[in-house]
């Protein structure tokens, strides 16, 4: 015979706890049987209606029928088994109630889900020139040892982009940096040209500021070369300045390394070969292990072409500051010395995105210019 | 330069082949530009810097390998075998008019050469190392220059007017007829060898004159050699565009000792394969002949400099090496290591250009090893700063791409002409004496010529939907002074949307240009917009642009002229603003911006739709509204615009959305309908507008 709620437990002639706790066991069952049938929210309804409704749920007539016309000796075991039932109940319906929910909303009809393959709404985005990329990471490497940024005039006098820098008039480094020309009014005091580096600016700084100086220069430079692959008559450098009382070639590499290993990672390889510069001494050419073939001089598909077999690439120039160009700012050479580096930001973000034509830089095509979002 | 490898050999006793010797003088100073392998033990092309005259010769490279290797440089010492009777002084008279000009001047006479095509020997070295051969006497003159460095030059003595050598400036106008066949007009200022009867070369070896050219049929030469100044030979070559191994090694100083031996030399080989006889002794006229300067190096000056030590050892066996002659001359002479060591060196003749203490520390650091100064990173004494407008122009650089637009970089060198199509009246252009072409012979005077032309560029290319914008300079003169003035230059065209999933297709238009330069100008505070702009903007869908009462630039659509001339079949809009006040502003306003209490009473919003006449503008409508001086509107917003259907001709349906929001209680219905009620009277009695029915 069916336990049965609708009647007191004395008219079932329940007389013992061990009665009262099979009673409970057999609710459980019939609980755990009704909860298999649950598929939907309509069925765990019923389920729940049956349970904890409020008027004539299972729950309230175990209170009713069971729990308070229960005999003293029996209410408290009653209570107990009462208590533990609902619980498990309560847990289980719970538990379920989040699970079928969750269902119907994600599944219960098929042209309600999303096909993740299709795209959500586009929103067009706008990106930065990869130039001005390149800059900023410089920029940032530099600021990060303490280098603050500064900039400069493009159209120059002759005194900063050559004299001022060691590079008197008739000097045969001028015939390697063919210059543009401002034309100026007839009878203008002097001539005005486009900087050929980003060096002038060296001379501003130390003209307007006293030791310790560190400061870098981003800015666009001109030479006079005929449009290839491989020149452009305006492109970029980023200029460096360090000046203080105990700045040394040791410094200098330190520094160059560092911004180098930052660049292209640590593991890239440097070293300075011997150059000259009117306006640094010792002079140096900086060179990478070539970034494409690791330095190794070959590729899979033999010699390669980026290094042309070296296992090496020439970055940029850069060297001490010349003495006599401490003469021009009012520095005493004696006391102060330093370094500066002049780097072309074309050439390095060439080298490291592989670009091939620097002409693709200033063509700004769209589609050039997504590559780099 | 290209070094011929066995050639080099005769000066330096190394084992390493060409590849090795290339790779390690690359490391100390002398760029390699490449090994040619196989042609006489290879042949090194070495790119010697402009400093480096010396090194402009198969004697100079085997000194810096010797100096390298640590192997000894052999000396030059030829030793023709003269006449007994006859002295080249008697054959030949020299004279230096210009000093300055013409330092020394060396000539020796050879008698009864016979002209012919040089051994082979000899054709494959020249060859090799880039020079045409010619005939022995010829190639022996240019075999000396590449193992010597000395530029040197024979003359038919026959031709030579008196037998007399004058060295002179050139007299303004004055002709000579070049080796090249070509009549020339000297540079005044540049140095003649003359003789009797005018110019007969230009600095010797630079170019020599037609008139006393070797031939087949000389018999007599008179061999120059001689050492000219290097700026006038430098100037020269430049003006008259006479770029020769000569000049090149003239204009950046040969060595004046070295002429004399270089000459001797010549005469040795000239005799060997040319036979004749060597008149004794040389004419030589040394008018600027230098005493050697003394020049000292420290250890406390390498240390300063470089940051690390060297040995006594090594700076001392480098500059003995290199021609410096180091003598240890502080009171610690003999300590060896001394902190206050010091060292007195000669500079050599071949070594014009180190005068410096530095110099010699240069000298010592290349060649005793760059990578033996270990790499350190110097400690920051003070902060870094930014750019003053790196904040600013970051957050303009990033909204502008969060509306979509991409930044270009362009060349600012334009056409003229197209310049000129957005080129205000009072701006000069500036303009460059010497372009490379018509197409750059300016610098943009707007930030909008060169987005216009990226523009271009993409509708020519198929890329019809573009957005762009830059941050670049405008450049103008005023009078003999440049101005540079930092701009913002946007420029559209087609889609602003594509046909989507989710959205249709839309134009961009006026709308979106003035909405997202809006959008940047909060930035700044906010950008006020008035009627007008310049020529190259359409008429009708244009308007100046202002921060207070600054004005900043202009936006608008591409004039149909404009756009014509740059055959652009589809609107194309275009802004620019000055940065400069736009920066400042931005900075200003952030620093007065604070912080407004959220009101706790709802907001009410109510909607007018009215009907207006065509040139009834929005702001006369805001104007209206605001003049009733109702302090609880906090703002009157344009809900929507229509002309068309169900709206009379010569009028336009616009609704305004007013919200009203009190910071004091919540606003009654009677409150809302007494101030709805006057905002509609003064649109009627003001403007004439009706109210619509919604």
């Amino acid at each position: 015979m069916a336990t049965s709620v609708d009647k007191t437990l004395a008219e079932q002639g329940v007389q013992s706890a061990e009665q009262v706790a099979a009673f409970f066991e057999e609710l459980r069952a019939r609980f755990d049987t009704e909860v298999l049938a649950i598929q939907d929210e309509a069925s765990w309804e019923a389920v729940r209606h049956a349970w904890q409704g409020r008027k004539s749920g299972i729950f309230v007539l175990i209170t009713d029928n069971w729990l308070k016309k229960a005999n003293a000796e029996l209410k408290a075991v009653v209570g107990q088994g009462f208590n533990a039932l609902r619980k498990y109940v309560d847990g289980r319906l719970a538990q379920l109630e989040s699970e079928v929910k969750a269902g119907t909303e994600a599944w219960e009809n098929v042209k309600d889900r999303v096909d993740l393959s299709l795209p959500g709404v586009v929103r067009p985005l706008g990106s930065r020139h990869l130039i001005r990329q390149v800059f900023q990471e410089i920029e940032d490497i530099f600021f990060s040892i303490g280098f603050s940024v500064v900039e400069g005039p493009e159209i120059e006098t002759p005194y900063y982009n050559f004299e001022a820098l060691n590079i008197p008039e008739h000097h045969p480094v001028r015939d390697d940096m063919d210059t543009f020309y401002m034309d100026l009014p007839k009878g203008s005091p002097g001539q005005l040209l486009l900087r050929t580096h980003t060096s002038p600016m060296q001379i501003r700084t130390m003209e307007k500021q006293k030791p310790p100086v560190r400061v870098i220069v981003p800015g666009r430079v001109y030479r006079r070369d005929n449009p290839d692959a491989t020149h452009s008559f305006a492109f970029h450098q980023v200029e460096g300045l360090a000046v203080d009382t105990d700045i040394t070639f040791c410094d200098f590499t330190g520094t160059i390394e560092y911004f180098v290993k930052q660049f292209f990672g640590a593991n890239v390889k440097t070293r300075f070969r011997p150059s000259y510069f009117p306006f640094t001494e010792p002079s140096v050419e900086f060179d990478v292990s070539c970034v494409f073939c690791g330095g190794s001089g070959t590729t899979a598909s033999g010699t390669c072409g980026k290094c042309k077999g070296a296992g090496w690439i020439e970055l940029f120039g850069a060297g001490m500051v010349d003495p006599a160009v401490y003469g021009f700012v009012g520095y005493d050479p004696k006391k102060v010395s330093g370094f500066a580096f002049g780097i072309g930001i074309d050439r390095l973000a060439m080298l490291k995105y592989g670009i091939d034509d620097i002409q693709a830089f200033f063509q700004n095509d769209v589609r050039f210019l997504k590559q780099f979002p | 330069m290209k070094v011929v490898y066995n050639w080099l050999k005769e000066f330096v006793d190394v084992t390493a082949s060409a590849e090795e010797i290339a790779a390690r003088i690359a490391l100390s100073g002398t760029n390699i530009g490449g090994v040619e392998k196989g042609v006489l033990g290879g042949v090194v092309d070495a790119e010697v810097t402009s400093n480096r005259p010396d090194c402009l010769s198969v004697y100079g490279i085997a000194r810096e390998v010797s100096a390298i290797y640590k192997t000894p440089l052999k000396p030059i010492v030829p030793k023709p075998v003269e006449s007994t009777t006859a002295k080249a002084s008697d054959a030949v008279r020299v004279a230096i008019e210009s000093p300055e000009l013409c330092a020394r001047y060396t000539a020796r006479v050879i008698r009864g050469v016979k002209i012919q095509p040089s051994p082979a020997w000899l054709r494959e070295r020249l060859e090799a190392a880039g020079v045409t051969s010619i005939s022995n006497v010829v190639d022996v003159t240019n075999y000396v220059m590449l193992e010597l460095g000395n530029p040197m030059h024979a003359f038919d003595l026959g031709k030579v007017r008196d037998k007399s050598i004058v060295v002179r400036r050139a007299k303004p106008g004055e002709k000579m007829q070049t080796l090249d066949g070509t009549e020339r007009v000297m540079d005044p200022g540049m140095p003649l060898v003359c003789d009797g009867d005018g110019a007969r070369a230009i600095g010797s070896g630079v170019m020599g004159g037609a008139s006393t050219e070797i031939s087949f049929s000389t018999k007599d030469i008179l061999l120059e050699c001689a050492y000219f100044d290097p700026i006038s030979i430098r100037r020269a070559a430049r003006s008259m565009k006479l770029h020769t191994e000569a000049s090149t090694r003239f204009g950046r100083g040969v060595d004046p000792e070295m002429a004399e031996v270089a000459s001797r030399r010549a005469a040795e080989l000239i005799l060997q394969l040319a036979g004749g006889e060597l008149l004794s002794g040389v004419v030589d006229v040394y008018p600027g002949k230098r005493a050697a300067k003394k020049i000292t190096v420290t250890r406390a000056e390498i240390l300063r400099v470089m940051g690390a030590d060297v040995p006594d050892k090594e700076v001392e066996r480098v500059l003995s090496a290199l021609g410096f002659a180091p003598v240890r001359v502080d009171q610690n002479r003999g300590q060896e290591g001394a902190l206050l060591a010091a060292w007195e060196c000669t500079q050599p003749s071949w070594r014009a250009e180190v005068e410096r203490e530095i110099d010699l520390i240069e000298e010592i650091a290349r060649v005793y090893g760059l990578d033996k100064f270990p790499a350190r990173l110097p400690v920051a004494r003070t902060g870094a700063a930014r750019l003053p407008q790196y904040e600013a122009e970051t957050r303009l650089r990033e909204r502008l791409m969060g509306l979509g637009y991409r930044e270009i970089v362009t060349i600012p060198h334009v056409d003229a002409q197209r310049d000129e199509l957005f080129r205000a009246a009072n701006v000069t252009p500036a303009k460059l004496a010497n372009p490379l072409s018509e197409e750059a012979g300016v610098l943009r005077s707007t930030g909008s010529v060169t987005v216009a032309a990226a523009i271009e560029w993409n509708l020519n290319h198929g890329q019809r939907n573009v957005k762009l914008f830059e941050i670049g300079r405008r450049y103008a003169l005023n009078g003999a002074e440049a101005v540079e003035t930092p701009v913002l230059a946007i420029g559209a065209t087609g889609e602003v949307r594509p046909q989507g999933l989710h959205d249709g297709a839309r134009d961009y238009s006026f709308a979106d240009l003035k909405g997202d330069l809006d959008a940047i100008g909060t930035l700044s505070g906010g950008i006020g917009w008035q009627d007008g702009g310049p020529e190259w903007l359409n008429a009708a869908k244009r308007g100046r642009i202002f921060l207070k009462e600054n004005e900043l630039g202009a936006a608008g659509m591409l004039a149909k002229r404009v756009a014509e001339k740059y055959k652009f079949r589809q609107d194309v809009f275009l802004a620019e603003i000055a940065l400069g006040p736009f920066y400042c502003a931005y900075y200003g306003v952030k620093n007065a911006r604070r912080y407004e209490p959220l009101p706790r009473f709802p907001a009410v919003e109510r909607d007018f739709s009215l009907l207006l006449a065509d040139g009834v503008k929005f702001a006369d409508v805001t104007k209206t509204i605001q003049s009733l001086g109702i302090v609880e509107i906090s703002s009157i917003e344009a809900a929507d615009l229509f002309r068309g259907k169900n709206v009379p001709a010569g009028k336009y349906s616009l609704m305004i959305r007013v919200i009203f929001q009190s910071r004091e209680a919540t606003f009654s219905d009677a409150q809302i309908a007494e101030y709805s009620g006057k905002i509609v009277a003064a649109l009627e009695k003001n403007l004439g507008a009706a109210l619509r029915a919604n």
